[in-house]
């Protein structure tokens, strides 16, 4: 009898996966594959599917102006992130160890961060920071993204709380510690890898962001994403140094998830599926 | 130190490490909101002093928008993207599930790389579908002009516009749906299959009998949040087609963009907002109401 009905891998189903992948991988190699070509190979036709690569793409826009949007991008992921988590980390282990009404009103700004349209915080965050003096800031970048992040760290650091045992606290509280030692010296330690997860989610978010700094930054603090998209407008259609753009904006996303893959899946679906 | 003592010393430090994050909740999640609504009572523009105070016409934006064809057929484009974006996801990420669904390392090391797409920064995605759109050097143009046959500019034309961004919304967005329909599959009991089998049913029958009301509460659900997202299509339509050819591809969030970005119409833009939020908010309520429902028959 066969037991594992529709489970078992048979080569026929292990051949088809690796075609589907194949398939669906293609449109990404293919801007891969683009930038490590010269604009001659690019518009050569039939393509050359064995080329001679040349780093001279990302030579050229390492000593553009993109190098310093490749900085600005890493400045306002990694202050966000730190600011996001400072704020969030306690507050994940507040509403861990207290029952009752927080972690509905919680539930309701996480839904609402998460499903407005960005359009919606765009206009009244354009107009505050024009009126205090933040557009195209860091500082502007950072605190859009804190703001949109800390959700995210207290949605994903409550379930690493709870698994700490209570027991652990109550013991070394009875022998006269203080909560605020007994949650740096005994639980933090404890939920480091959660953290360290929770860190690069948190950092991919606001690597990956668009929309807000294309209305909040111009060019002191424009980032890295809407430079890309500068050069198709004022570069004319320079495809390799675009391909080598494109890759260099994914290369860090690619890094990072492959290192949280294992939390991968309860990050990209916060808010949809439950744990 | 005494229980009582404990207990004080405990509660004080919650709050302490909980309020800071709920100031900043409520100010990110409240005041924004606030503000458009009061903007959106404006005829504010940048260039015109005074006009974001102007509360004199304080509905004027409101009765604008039922007579503002660019509005009314943004919602009609958006409610044909959506609808085949989402549609396409389910049914593709649907099958694909089905197809990584098996017991074997090598396909738990390869779910990883099927996530690619939608970890992608946004921006990144509209650039590859740039390049396989754009025909001197897409591989499509290559594969069509190989095979003799003349593809049709794809993003500058008023029949296909759509469709390509359509195509490359759910390339972005099918591991999403593959994701969450996997993770429902992973848990149906094997028993039931076996059952099914030892009753004589076909590969097919076990998948409409056994296996789709099982994962049918997951499809609705992850339909549900790409909608709630497809709203947000935003990196694909401003750098493939920019809304056009004319209005073709002009959602309601970049036709939003336009008026407060491009023509200065920041109180008309707002009510145009406020409008696609209350929208996007009925659906979310739907959303969470079926979930109540879900947990309340488990």
């Amino acid at each position: 009898m066969n037991t594992r009905f529709g489970r078992s891998a048979s080569p026929g189903r292990l051949a088809a996966i690796v075609v589907t992948l194949l398939l669906l991988l293609s449109p990404f190699l293919w801007l891969l594959q683009m930038s490590f070509k010269s604009n001659d190979q690019i518009l050569q036709f039939p393509p050359p599917l064995v080329f001679t690569p040349t780093l001279q793409n990302y030579a050229s826009l390492w000593h553009s102006a993109f190098s310093a949007s490749f900085v600005n991008s890493l400045l306002s992921a990694s202050f966000s992130t730190a600011l996001a988590l400072l704020l969030g980390v306690p507050a994940a282990y507040a509403l861990s160890r207290r029952t009752g009404r927080g972690k509905h009103a919680l539930g309701f700004a996480i839904l609402a961060t998460r499903m407005a349209p960005p359009i919606a915080f765009t206009i009244p965050f354009f107009l505050f920071y024009r009126w205090i003096g933040l557009l195209d800031t860091i500082t502007g970048l950072v605190l859009v993204y804190t703001s949109f992040n800390l959700p995210l760290v207290i949605w994903m650091m409550q379930p690493f709380f709870d698994t700490v045992p209570i027991s652990l606290e109550e013991a070394a509280l009875v022998d006269g510690a203080r909560t605020r030692t007994v949650f740096t010296k005994i639980v933090l330690p404890m939920v480091t890898p959660g953290i360290a997860a929770t860190a690069i989610l948190c950092f991919l978010y606001a690597w990956n962001d668009f929309f807000f700094a294309l209305i909040l930054t111009r060019t002191n603090a424009r980032t890295a994403p809407v430079a890309v998209v500068n050069f198709m407008n004022y570069e004319g259609w320079e495809w390799g140094k675009i391909a080598a753009g494109g890759s260099l904006v994914m290369a860090p996303v690619l890094i990072f998830s492959l290192a949280v893959r294992r939390y991968l899946v309860s990050g990209l679906t916060a808010g949809a599926v439950k744990g | 130190m005494t229980e009582g003592g404990i207990d004080a010393e405990r509660r004080s430090f919650i709050a302490f490490a909980l309020t800071p994050s709920l100031i900043v909740l409520f100010a990110v999640a409240m005041l924004p909101a606030l503000y458009l609504v009061v903007t959106s009572l404006t005829p504010f523009q940048l260039t015109t002093p005074g006009s974001s105070t102007d509360f004199t016409a304080p509905l004027r934006n409101y009765q604008l928008l039922p007579g503002d064809p660019r509005f009314v057929n943004s919602l009609l484009v958006q409610a044909k993207l959506s609808f085949w974006g989402v549609l396409f996801q389910v049914l593709l990420g649907m099958l694909l599930a089905l197809l990584l669904n098996t017991q074997s390392r090598f396909v738990e090391f390869a779910r990883t790389f099927f996530l690619v797409p939608m970890v992608l920064p946004p921006i990144v995605v509209a650039v590859i579908w740039k390049l396989i759109y754009t025909p001197d050097i897409s591989p499509l143009y290559y594969a069509a002009q190989l095979l003799h046959f003349t593809m049709p500019a794809l993003t500058s034309s008023v029949d296909f516009a759509l469709t390509a961004i359509i195509i490359a919304d759910t390339w972005e967005w099918l591991p999403f749906t593959f994701l969450m329909v996997l993770a429902a599959l992973q848990t149906i009991p094997d028993e039931y299959s076996e059952a099914a089998l030892v009753d004589g049913a076909g590969r097919f029958q076990i998948f409409w009998y056994v296996t789709l009301p099982f994962i049918t509460p997951i499809l609705v659900i992850a339909g549900m949040f790409r909608l709630i997202d497809s709203v947000k299509a935003f990196p694909l339509i401003f750098l493939l087609t920019g809304g056009g050819p004319g209005t073709v591809t002009e959602v309601t969030n970049y036709y939003a963009y336009l008026l407060a970005f491009d023509t200065n119409e920041i109180g008309y833009s707002s009510a145009v907002t406020v409008v696609m939020l209350l929208l996007v908010a009925g659906i979310s309520l739907g959303l969470v109401w079926m979930g109540r429902r879900r947990e309340a028959m488990a």
